[in-house]
């Protein structure tokens, strides 16, 4: 069974479930939530035990699909995004029934599937067509995503916006395809990066061309100057699209720039310099834009929103950074792995608040007074993810963190260099105020938060793997090493 | 004779057009159609593109059907994208953007 064959499958499994539920009224949201959670986490049994090698696709998809160590981290990595935010989205039924019109919110259960088959088929993309499909079938089912409950006027607000802003990120992304593949006339990776490198290809052109492919993808990943939409979205959304948003939209845009990135600066590039100084400059922008309003927010929701966009300069860095000696990782593959230790602690930090809200706790700083008296188990988690989400050393944020500074450090850029630390260093202020409000003050109630079984398994799931990949790396590095080690054999 | 380079100006100004209605307008409906026109743009110069670049006599193909599936893709984005507005419209009877500043901070 090949890899394309789960794709198609979680398809299927969302088509289907959107017909279900359109045409049998009866069909419980219970069954439905079932078989799409069942569906998902057979199509990842089936991803884990599938053939991976090219050979085994289709002949008519081999042209379009590429299956390097990179795509198959990037597919993984989707399908378990996606296990989680329907899981989210199970802790959250409550909030859902009373925001989606007539309590029916079956199709936060069928999308995701759909989205998840979008990303799985973006990392494979060996040319800019696929990858505009890939990303319009994430980003229009994300708009739906993101108003659906819209009998609350604030996800309506953030619908809104996300729609103009999205749609706006797309026009400015179809023409930077345009000028791109004018410039070097080709759409496929291989052809751009070999037309780049012919001296007679018009610079002046290329660079217009990568610039608006840049920006249509900084909408995507949340880069600054394009991040304004983000705190208003992801405090507006529902919790669990948040979280979808957070972390499965932000891959999504990741894996595709990972790709564009290494056509534009391949060894010969003629636009080489450029693009890994806009990177450079666009990421330590996005850091400070990121961490320095994080300081004052008094929200948790709004304060994840402003981490998420510090974290994607993080990322940004990691990609505009040369590859080093020190490691067996590309620049892509750090990117990758920083992106593996980002989603466990920020599925954790909105798995903490989907719980609280479902106790009647609200999300802002305050609320949390006495959290670890009311609820000593949640209050540890909750803990640990915002120290990994700060960088503490022994927990997963802390080596992805580390990788993006020696990229730097090897690179000698000094002043990204210095943000990084400015935007680290403001992280463990505004990451450990929730954890010190949960610790000091009382609470307003005294009684305990009750947890279920299949919470507190997740929950322990998400912390284990915070520190498994702390405590051991190598757990994380060893399916991105061989990517590593092409892509930097590919740029000597 | 008309060039490559006169198409490319065309969309250019259309694209800007566009990008300035996004910016300026303030009925939501508007900035979607400015949203629409900007797509119109990147098809246009596609097109150019790729009737200009000719290979064996013809024009590029494979780049030319990317224009398709962007119109595709831009009416799927117009269904969604209208059913949000107007369920907008039907809580706050209004589709200014002054009607959408509640979330701040």
């Amino acid at each position: 069974m090949s890899v394309f064959a789960v794709e198609i499958f979680l398809v299927l499994l969302g088509v289907g479930l959107l017909c279900l539920e359109a045409l049998l009224p009866s069909v419980t949201r219970r069954a439905i939530a079932a078989l799409s959670l069942g569906g998902t986490a057979l199509a990842l049994v089936l991803f884990a035990f599938a053939d991976t090698s090219a050979a085994a696709l289709p002949a008519f998809v081999q042209p379009f699909h590429q299956l390097d160590s990179l795509a198959l981290f990037y597919k993984g990595f989707a399908l378990v995004a996606t296990l989680a935010v329907l899981w989210l989205t199970v802790e959250n039924r409550g909030y859902l029934e009373r925001h989606c019109p007539e309590g029916r919110h079956g199709e936060m259960f069928s999308l995701p599937p759909l989205v998840c088959a979008g990303m799985m088929w973006m990392a494979s993309a060996k040319d800019l067509m696929t990858v505009f499909v890939c990303l319009e079938l994430v980003t229009v089912s994300f708009y739906v995503l993101v108003a659906f409950a819209r009998k609350s006027s604030l996800v309506l607000e953030a619908g809104v916006k996300y729609l103009i802003l999205g749609a706006l990120s797309t026009g400015v992304l179809v023409y930077g395809i345009a000028w791109t593949y004018g410039v070097t006339d080709s759409m496929s990776f291989d052809g751009i990066s070999a037309a780049l490198a012919d001296p007679e290809t018009p610079r002046r052109g290329a660079l217009l061309g990568a610039a608006f492919l840049l920006a249509g993808l900084g909408f995507k990943v949340a880069a600054a100057p394009f991040h304004i939409w983000v705190p208003d979205v992801y405090q507006g959304a529902p919790l669990p699209v948040t979280t979808f948003l957070s972390v499965g939209s932000k891959a999504a845009g990741f894996v595709v720039l990972s790709r564009v990135v290494a056509a534009f600066t391949a060894a010969e590039s003629l636009i080489r310099t450029e693009i890994t100084t806009l990177l450079l400059i666009a990421g330590a922008a996005t850091i400070l834009l990121g961490s320095l309003p994080a300081l004052f927010q008094t929200s948790v929701k709004r304060l994840l929103a402003y981490s998420s966009i510090s974290h994607a300069g993080y990322l940004l860095l990691a990609l505009a950074a040369a590859p080093t000696a020190r490691h067996d990782l590309s620049s892509a593959g750090v990117t990758a792995f920083y992106l593996g230790t980002y989603l466990p602690m920020t599925v954790l930090g909105f798995l903490v608040l989907s719980v609280l809200r479902q106790n009647g706790v609200g999300d802002d700083l305050r609320d949390l007074a006495g959290l670890g008296r009311r609820q000593p188990f949640l209050a540890l988690a909750a803990t640990l993810g915002f120290a990994s989400l700060a960088g503490l050393p022994l927990t997963a944020g802390f080596m992805g963190k580390l990788l993006v500074f020696l990229g730097l450090v090897d690179h000698a850029a000094w002043a990204a260099l210095t943000c990084a630390v400015i935007g680290a260093a403001a992280g463990f202020y505004y990451y450990l105020r929730p954890v010190l409000a949960m610790y000091s003050g009382s609470p307003a109630t005294a009684e305990p938060i009750k947890l279920s079984t299949a919470t507190r398994a997740v929950l322990f799931a998400l912390v284990a793997a915070i520190i498994v990949i702390g405590v051991y790396p190598r757990s994380l590095q060893a399916p991105l090493k061989s990517a590593g080690t092409t892509a930097v054999h590919a740029s000597h | 004779m008309i060039t490559l380079n006169h198409y490319l100006i065309v969309s250019g100004l259309l694209f800007s057009l566009g990008l300035a209605g996004v910016v300026a307008r303030r009925n939501i409906l508007i900035i979607y159609m400015c949203l629409e026109m900007m797509l119109s743009a990147a098809n246009l110069t596609l097109v150019a593109f790729t009737r200009f670049h000719v290979t064996d006599g013809l024009p590029d193909f494979t780049a030319q059907s990317l224009v398709f599936f962007t119109i595709t893709v831009a009416a799927a984005e117009v269904a969604v994208g209208l059913a949000i507005i107007v369920a907008l419209y039907r809580t706050k009877r209004s589709v200014e953007t002054e009607s959408v500043t509640q979330l701040q901070g």
